[in-house]
């Protein structure tokens, strides 16, 4: 870019909308592939805790969760270091306390119920007296599509709205009707469409808006 | 009557830098050279020029061994910008709500 000074107020505002919209797209290009590596890794372990759990001991595999979360950091971290430079924006940051929210909301429910499933805490102290139906992959499939939704409306994208309420909703009441492992291929099914599909719907809006950009110019 | 246009913001350089600064917290000198296509000596003095004016806070860092040059908006620099884009409003006849003005 040249140092000119005799620019038209059309051409000022040519500069200042290019470079919004150019350092936005290669935000958001980097905001979208947590999602995905997120969604893969809760795919690939829903599908391969519930193979366990059918065929080689049940429920006790589900403890292996507990290592999704070290997988998941630790693609993260190198996701994070590969794209060391790209500032943070308010928008990014409301996605990933969103997000944040709802790994330590999911993960802290799940230990629980870990801990009284194995015996550690007396099922009395979490859940004292009144019946309490806890179908724990229908809650975490609304929070699932909740924090999805709200991405959604952040980054105004009906795809991911539309998305968010699917994976929410649908694995509410999809996670009732299949007892025991299955329900692991319903929490499958909401990582897909709660966090696949919108980080490649951002991708590709992204490529869009490049493709739009290059034919103008 | 026209609003004068602030002379440091109206070029293309230090303008684009500053389009990108204030969406950002902050930003690293490696990427306002990738996302604005200058050299780094012509992007070093435009720096300069907007952090003397106020404009801008460039911080020299370290991140880890390498050194590491942060510039961050100011108030004063968003304000300026924010005038900036309400005189080119009033130069093209845009209301602030985005809309052209035909009489």
């Amino acid at each position: 870019m040249e140092e000119k000074q005799n620019m038209t107020a059309e051409r000022s505002l040519e500069i200042i909308r290019d470079s919004i919209e150019r350092s936005q797209r290669t935000i958001n290009r980097n905001s979208a592939i947590p999602l995905i590596w997120w969604g893969l890794c809760v795919v690939v372990f829903s599908l391969f805790i519930a193979y366990l759990w059918k065929n080689h001991g049940g429920p006790v595999w589900n403890m292996l969760w507990a290592v999704l979360w070290l997988i998941g950091y630790a693609g993260n971290w190198i996701i994070d270091k590969r794209r060391e430079g790209i500032p943070t924006t308010f928008v990014g940051k409301v996605i990933g306390h969103v997000w944040t929210t709802f790994g330590v909301l999911c993960c802290g429910v799940g230990m629980l119920l870990g801990f009284i499933g194995s015996g550690m805490l007396p099922m009395e102290l979490i859940m004292p007296k009144v019946y309490i139906f806890g179908c724990i992959t229908s809650i975490i499939s609304l929070c699932f599509g909740m924090a999805t939704t709200i991405t959604g409306f952040t980054i105004n994208n009906r795809v991911i709205q539309v998305c968010g309420l699917i994976a929410g909703i649908g694995g509410f009441f999809g996670a009732l009707h299949f007892p025991g492992h299955a329900q692991l291929y319903v929490m499958a099914g909401v990582a897909a469409v709660g966090l696949i599909v919108p980080g490649l719907a951002i991708l590709m809006q992204n490529q869009k808006k490049e493709e739009q950009t290059c034919s103008s110019h | 009557m026209f609003k004068p246009l602030d002379p440091l913001l109206h070029s293309e350089l230090r303008l684009a830098v500053m389009s990108l600064l204030i969406s950002v917290d902050e930003a690293e000198f490696p990427y306002i050279k990738q996302q604005t296509g200058a050299t780094a000596g012509n992007l070093s003095v435009q720096l300069d020029k907007l952090a003397t004016a106020g404009y801008i806070e460039v911080e020299k860092t370290f991140k880890g061994k390498k050194p590491c040059t942060l510039c961050r908006i100011t108030p004063t620099g968003l304000k300026a910008f924010e005038d900036y884009v309400a005189a080119l409003r009033s130069y093209l006849n845009i209301s602030p709500e985005g809309d052209a003005k035909n009489d």
